[in-house]
């Protein structure tokens, strides 16, 4: 079985340490590089093409988010995972937008990371399971205050098979294998859906369904 | 006042940061000392123009005085002088009228027979010799001569015409013509002469008195022309005294109001330092605490995290190596805040809106206050001290809602403009009363944007909620960029 190419990103030596022993555990992964900035991630991504990078959001000479934006952009480049201090939906949309698949806080890096990586070279999505709650929290808080409807209750059981398939990463096309349908009938559900919720894109959509702990 | 210029001088010598208590102090010693030489100053300055003011009253009533009194003794030297010319009149006019008298009767035919005529004679002769005696009694000793002389004549004629009364008629014939020619006529000269005499007397006395009055008149303009240039002159020394006196006082206070411009330039530049040396510090010690202390709990939980896997299941190691996990985790909870309190990293990460944004929620999710953002036209790029200022305001603004106010909602608003950044956050606490409450907390918001060339509003008033607006320039080469 080919082995899970990984790129580590973490501008602290002793962490990069520590994740590549928790990732060398396990056979089917192998670290193929390691990166101590953004720049030095970017390069790495371009010239060793693997499957994953693993990218400490705070890094200096390019932060995490903009390296992973730089690294997303020739598809189909890796996947990438962000390591996070931060559960808020600000840094969550941010790194969505910036093409990342997978969020990880980083208290729990260490028993979340080879899962997060396994599920992200499938092309799933992986969300730390702290992160969905807080989210969570913050979107119920909303709506409590807006005493506006979870818009969830407006799709049908159809969109909401829909809306966990797309956010799970796959695409339409996919989606209308699986579910036997053309892929013009599942575009029309995705715009419909997009509508109900009120979202904007690709990553509004994954940050709804983490949110709403459709995916994790 | 050249002490305490030289004072002052020592105490702005005086490094600023070293205790400024003393140095008020010294400033209120110059003070006090200052004062006893200004309250001379002062009473001699109300001496001098009390005095002026008494020596103008007094001469000025003095010269009226003597003026009058001149005046008088004009009027008297006049009324004498007429009086006197007056009674000469009469008696040269009853003195001729009698002499005429006597000589047509010297110079008749016959002696006078005719008493009546020789008693009207003499009655005319009485009439002049009382005009003579009611000449004025304060007579000069010449005049007394003169008067005396006339006197005599009077009496000469009278005897001459006596003598010629016992004359027989043949006698009368003879000698009468001569009476008259060697007698009567050479007397008659001489009292015309003496008339004369007595009326130049008198008017070389009026003329006298005259220039009496004229010397006098010229004596008080010389007192007043003396008195003049004195009051001129202590005039003069006043009005210097007063300039002198008014110049100390102006330099005093403007001395006084540069102590107090540079006193509070310097609060200002060290209140200014303090934010600064604040925020580095702060900043410093975030990042030891992100880099050092997080990173280390970070390694440590991992390597936890492998051990709990390697450990097998041993229930009670297991258990053990939870609790390392827990309490780690905790830590490490507990110094991420600490570390974001103390430098909001969201602004090096995501701009300004996204971290006041992540504020909020933070804020939000503890359940006491909601705090809502709202943002338009924010750029992404704004310097960091802008960001950080605008960011603190917030903070300190939505801490004041939650704690003093007990506000239930916040609504912050952030706008962009092609040449500043404004922000706005209004609750709907309980208010104050600005007028009266000046917390620390405030004044530190004033000084962030003020030292930043901004402006701050704080609009509160009790049980109407509090709104604070601020507006933060973007410098030249800042709005470039944003543009």
């Amino acid at each position: 079985m080919r082995k899970i190419r990984i790129v580590l990103a973490d501008d602290h030596t002793l962490i990069r340490g520590g994740l590549r022993l928790t990732i060398e555990q396990h056979a089917d992964l192998a670290v193929v590089g390691e990166a101590e900035d953004g720049r030095q991630a970017v390069a790495l991504a371009a010239s060793l093409k693997p499957d994953v990078a693993v990218l400490d959001i705070g890094m200096p000479n390019l932060n995490g988010i903009e390296a992973a934006k730089q690294i997303t952009q020739g598809a189909p480049g890796p996947a990438v995972i962000v390591l996070s201090m931060h559960r808020d939906e600000t840094y969550i949309l941010r790194a969505l937008k910036a093409g990342v698949r997978g969020y990880l806080l980083k208290d729990s890096a260490e028993s979340d990371l080879v899962r997060a990586i396994r599920a992200v070279a499938e092309g799933k999505s992986f969300f730390s399971p702290a992160v969905s709650k807080v989210l969570l929290e913050d979107y119920m808080r909303k709506l409590q205050r807006t005493g506006a409807e979870d818009s969830y209750d407006l799709l049908t059981p159809r969109e909401r098979e829909i809306l966990q398939m797309v956010a799970e990463g796959k695409s339409n096309k996919e989606v209308a294998s699986i579910l036997n349908l053309s892929v013009y009938t599942v575009e029309t559900h995705r715009s419909n859906i997009m509508e109900k919720l009120k979202l904007k894109g690709l990553p509004e959509l994954i940050l709804y369904a983490v949110r709403k702990g459709i995916i994790a | 006042m050249r002490l305490s210029k030289q004072s002052c001088f020592i105490q702005r010598m005086q490094p600023v940061d070293r205790n400024t208590k003393p140095r008020l102090d010294s400033v209120r010693d110059v003070r006090q000392r200052q004062r006893p030489g200004l309250r001379r100053l002062r009473v001699v300055l109300a001496i001098g123009y009390g005095g002026l003011l008494v020596l103008l009253l007094v001469s000025g009533a003095n010269a009226l005085r003597t003026l009058r009194s001149l005046h008088d003794a004009e009027e008297q030297a006049r009324s004498r002088s007429l009086e006197r010319r007056r009674v000469l009149t009469t008696v040269v006019l009853s003195a001729s009228v009698y002499t005429n008298n006597v000589e047509r009767i010297l110079l008749s035919e016959k002696p006078p027979d005719d008493s009546a005529t020789l008693a009207e004679v003499l009655q005319r002769a009485r009439e002049a010799l009382s005009a003579v005696k009611a000449y004025p009694t304060d007579r000069t000793p010449e005049e007394q001569d003169l008067l005396d002389h006339l006197q005599a004549y009077l009496l000469d004629q009278g005897d001459i015409l006596r003598s010629a009364k016992a004359w027989n008629p043949q006698e009368f014939r003879g000698r009468a013509q001569q009476v008259v020619s060697d007698e009567i006529i050479p007397r008659r000269q001489q009292f015309v002469t003496i008339a004369q005499q007595i009326e130049l007397l008198n008017d070389n006395e009026s003329i006298a008195a005259q220039q009496a009055t004229f010397s006098e008149f010229g004596r008080l303009q010389d007192r007043l022309t003396r008195l003049l240039v004195i009051a001129l002159t202590s005039g003069l020394l006043l009005a210097v005294g007063s300039a002198i006196y008014i110049l100390r006082l102006e330099r005093q206070e403007r001395l006084r109001y540069a102590e107090l411009a540079q006193n509070r330039s310097e609060l200002q530049e060290l209140s200014s330092k303090l934010l600064d040396a604040q925020e580095t510090e702060r900043r410093s010690l975030s990042r030891e605490l992100h880099d050092e202390v997080g990173q280390a709990l970070g390694l440590l939980l991992m390597d936890v995290g492998r051990l709990s896997t390697q450990l097998g299941s041993d229930a009670k190691l297991q258990e053990m190596v939870q609790r390392i996990k827990t309490v780690a985790e905790r830590t490490v909870q507990t110094v991420r805040n600490m570390a974001l309190l103390l430098r909001p990293s969201m602004l090096d990460d995501l701009g300004l809106v996204s971290a006041v944004e992540w504020y909020a929620r933070e804020v939000s999710r503890r359940g006491e206050v909601e705090v809502e953002v709202k943002a338009d036209y924010v750029s992404e790029t704004l310097p960091d001290p802008l960001m950080v200022c605008i960011y603190r305001v917030v903070q300190e603004a939505v801490n004041n809602a939650q704690r003093h106010a007990r506000a239930k909602n916040v609504t912050v608003e952030l706008r962009g403009t092609p040449t500043a950044v404004q922000v706005q956050i209004k609750d709907d606490g309980s208010g104050f009363d600005t007028q009266r409450i000046r917390g620390m907390g405030l004044l530190g918001m004033e000084e962030r944007v003020k030292r930043l060339g901004g402006t701050i509003a704080i609009d509160s008033r009790p049980g109407a909620g509090t709104t604070i607006r601020a507006e933060l320039p973007l410098t030249e080469a800042e709005t470039g960029h944003v543009a």
